[in-house]
């Protein structure tokens, strides 16, 4: 069993699809069973578990049923026997959503701030282009109290989204004091969303994600895939408020595993190129002008990058 | 660049320590900044960015690293 290192395991016959946990020194640090169940029971059972030794949980797991001939304390047992043998491999340190399908034009959405009316003029004004599929790069969440029904209208788009960093704080239960709270649902539809969008447009691959906050979470490495384009963007040029490193970030392009890299964090829009990278910061989705999008397009040499505005 | 300072003569290598950063790495990312360089390579001699962008050469690097050797010594 690695240690410190999360894992995810896909449960079967019970309510919540999936269970979390980290192991470090044989102790079960942390479990959490996500996206459905009883959220109440699940969350005692989880502050009960952490901190106990693995061999003593598992021993507490034992002839637990509920229905389909199994239960959420089955399923976790199941989980951590698999990690236990090796059958169930650790999780990266940040979700990674791999868009499969080759892309010719991508819709690329910013911060949306818990903003549905934007949310839905933007789902609307997208819709009259030639686009294929729309990305959203957080954060989804604001300090809004439309925020669950955003996330809702969201779940029936076939807008791909990641976490940004407000997102991954009502994620965690950490959202700053003030911010409208969220229903453990909503709050588990976040925690399943990937923290960055691996794609390909025009023969290029290509990421999305929202900033920063990824280097912060534990088990972040920096050998990780993707973790060089990140850490080059947030900590070499400070999301380009640098350009004076530039000459230093056009050597370490050779070494990226993407040729287009789009984040949010800054809030404002931007095109750089570095080599063979291109570098596009998505502003938020609406601002004191109006609303905007990003088209991301290309034509077989080079990406074709537009901000699309809608007047209000 | 690693490999230029290894080669250096047994002399000089006594002179001195070496680090080597990982740009790739925040602690790479972070030394690379706090000596304010701007490209690659790059070389710092007693926390100051003397060679940027160049590989410099072994005569070159070795009296750098000589002189500084000496004047420190002097003092």
């Amino acid at each position: 069993m690695s240690e410190n290192e999360r894992y995810i395991y896909r449960t079967h016959g019970v309510c919540p699809p999936e269970i979390h946990f980290q192991v470090q020194d044989g102790l079960l640090t942390e479990v959490r069973f996500v996206g459905g169940g009883c959220p109440g029971n699940a969350r005692l059972v989880s502050r009960l578990l952490k901190g106990l030794p693995v061999e003593g949980v598992m021993e507490l797991l034992r002839d637990i049923e509920c229905r389909n001939e199994t239960s959420c304390p089955d399923q976790l047992f199941k989980a951590l026997s698999e990690a236990r043998n090796g059958a169930l491999h650790p999780a990266h340190s940040f979700d990674v959503y791999e868009d499969s399908q080759p892309r010719k034009s991508i819709a690329l959405i910013g911060e949306l701030g818990g903003r549905l009316d934007v949310l839905q003029r933007l789902v609307e004004a997208i819709s009259r282009e030639n686009v294929e599929i729309s990305f959203c790069l957080g954060n989804l969440t604001g300090h809004s109290p439309a925020n669950k029904d955003l996330l809702e209208f969201l779940r029936k788009q076939s807008v791909l989204a990641v976490q940004g960093d407000l997102d991954w704080s009502y994620s965690q239960g950490t959202e700053p004091a003030g911010f409208p709270s969220l229903d453990q649902k909503e709050r588990d539809d976040l925690f399943l969303r990937p923290h960055l969008l691996s794609f390909q447009l025009d023969g290029k691959k290509g990421i999305a994600f929202f900033g920063e906050y990824l280097q912060r979470m534990s088990g972040f490495s920096d050998f990780d895939p993707f973790a060089l384009e990140i850490n080059m963007v947030s900590s070499l040029t400070q999301f380009f408020k640098d350009e004076t490193v530039f000459p230093a970030l056009e050597a370490m392009v050779p070494q990226f595993q993407a040729q287009i890299i789009l984040f949010s964090q800054p809030k404002e829009w931007g095109h750089w190129q570095a080599g063979e990278a291109n570098f596009i910061s998505v502003g938020p989705a609406a601002t004191a002008r109006g609303l905007n999008w990003g088209l991301l397009g290309g034509n077989g040499e080079k990406i074709h990058f537009e901000i699309m505005q809608l007047q209000d | 660049m690693a490999e230029s300072v290894r080669v250096l003569p047994q002399n000089i290598q006594n002179m001195m320590d070496v680090r080597e950063w990982d740009m790739r790495t925040r602690e790479g990312i972070q030394r690379f900044r706090e000596l304010r360089a701007k490209s690659l390579p790059s070389v710092a001699l007693d926390n100051e960015l003397v060679y940027e962008a160049i590989i410099p050469g072994q005569e070159d690097l070795s009296a750098e690293i000589r002189r500084r050797y000496e004047e420190k010594n002097r003092e």
